[in-house]
């Protein structure tokens, strides 16, 4: 990893949100591509925030600071993104599932998917079945990521994805599932697709939905 | 399955519940009790690992009594050894302070964003004034008062559980410093008397593990606690 993308993942896992804006700038300066500072950058350091965070190493104030410095990055590198024609890697719908207000996790895999290159429709917390049904039916996704915290609202996930196969849709997208206790011996016995650890491994589930990881 | 009478109970429960289950313990009815740290559940897995150290150094085979709920999945993946695994089917702390699933199920449905405090957790410090003051020694005002917004700001309610009125009166004036600063969010506060009904079931069962029912896990020696197991 050259010097600079190595200071922009330590500035991510150190949450340094004032100085991200300069170093991406540095980065590009130095004839970087957007996408390489994204991914061998950006990304490097959230990965490594995921699993600081699992393993208890990290908390959820630094999450939130490293979340913070990612979106200072991406204010820079989403127009340059954009402008490069990064094409559009398709759409996400997400949401915190009914009955659970907890958000921030949600927020990443949002951010992250963002900066990868999708569309993402993000619905909010406390998000029913019916409403992720008529976002379905509205944005047509390719990807629809749920987000719970609580083992008690993890039990909404079942319900939302049998809300979307009463309602025809299932088989038109990919359903992701995420959150702290969220496994993937759940994800299987829920019916989803796919699930994701942390953010980055939610967004990579994203990408290999639409074959492009 | 072997009847309890015939294998010595051991408990091993978090500190939220000690006044609750020592004040209702039959006597002579457990070997050896363990109070656990609060808060374990904050890094599941440091949950997992610290109960599962207690369970390993039990001599014999016993009945292992968990004062616990799924916690964050902290108790998933916990192995029996060669004990008999006994715990409540709840999800966390909050439904066996209320009394039973049912009831902590009924709450959660009619007001989804309530932060429940115990004196448990008044004593230990784990609510959001401490957790503010925490983060504010740490990381400043400015970004202190931001990363509680960010993790708060969807929540509705504070509820302060007590057991009786005495402990009600105690607690509450703590109750309402915490109460004050949630205000910044629109909470509200509430009191509750919890109900000691599931802990008494817990304490019976114990005594005679043929009693079990669907409002508890039972896992036989050689398995492994899972989290399948408590979803219903």
């Amino acid at each position: 990893m050259s010097e600079i993308l190595e200071k922009i993942s330590t500035a991510i896992i150190e949450g340094d949100a004032d100085s991200a804006p300069g170093l991406v700038q540095k980065a590009l300066d130095q004839g970087l591509a957007p996408k390489t500072v994204l991914d061998d950058g950006m990304v490097v350091g959230m990965n490594e925030v995921g699993a600081r965070f699992k393993r208890g190493d990290m908390f959820v104030p630094e999450v939130l600071m490293s979340a913070d410095t990612m979106q200072a990055g991406l204010v820079v590198l989403r127009p340059l993104l954009a402008a490069a024609g990064v094409k559009m890697l398709g759409t996400v719908v997400l949401g915190t599932v009914k009955g659970d207000l907890h958000d921030i996790g949600k927020n990443l895999v949002g951010m992250m998917c963002e900066g990868a290159g999708f569309e993402v429709v993000d619905l909010g917390f406390n998000v029913p079945p019916e409403k992720f049904i008529s976002a379905i039916k509205e944005h047509q996704p390719d990807v629809v990521g749920m987000s719970a915290l609580l083992t008690t609202t993890m039990r909404s996930m079942g319900h939302t994805i049998k809300a979307i196969e009463e309602a025809g849709l299932r088989d038109q997208l990919k359903i992701m599932v995420g959150g702290a206790p969220v496994d993937r011996d759940f994800a299987e016995r829920i019916g989803a697709d796919g699930y994701g650890s942390n953010a980055v491994a939610g967004v990579e589930q994203a990408k290999r939905f639409v074959g492009t990881a | 399955m072997a009847p309890s009478e015939q294998l010595p109970v051991v408990l091993i429960a978090c500190k939220v519940f000690q006044s609750l289950l020592a004040e209702r313990m039959p006597p002579g009815l457990c070997e050896q009790v363990t109070f656990m740290d609060y808060g374990l559940h904050r890094v599941p897995s440091n949950l997992t690992w610290s109960v599962q150290e207690v369970i390993d150094n039990i001599e014999q085979p016993s009945l292992v009594v968990l004062g616990y709920g799924l916690c964050g999945n902290g108790l998933n993946g916990i192995k029996a050894g060669p004990h008999t695994l006994l715990v409540p089917r709840a999800d966390d702390c909050i439904a066996i302070l209320l009394g039973s699933y049912k009831k902590y199920i009924q709450e959660f449905e009619a007001h989804p964003g309530t932060y429940y405090l115990t004196k448990g957790w008044l004593e230990s410090g784990s609510n959001p004034l401490q957790e503010y003051q925490e983060y504010r020694e740490k990381y400043g005002e400015e970004s202190a008062g931001w990363i509680m917004d960010q993790q708060y700001q969807h929540y509705e309610r504070l509820v302060f559980v007590a057991h009786d009125q005495e402990d009600l009166e105690k607690y509450r004036p703590q109750a309402l410093e915490v109460a004050q600063y949630c205000e910044r969010w629109g909470m509200r506060y509430e009191e509750m008397l919890g109900s000691d009904v599931f802990v008494r079931r817990l304490l019976e069962i114990a005594a005679a593990l043929d009693k079990t029912d669907e409002e508890f896990v039972v896992v036989p020696p050689g398995g492994q606690i899972r989290q399948s197991q408590f979803i219903r």
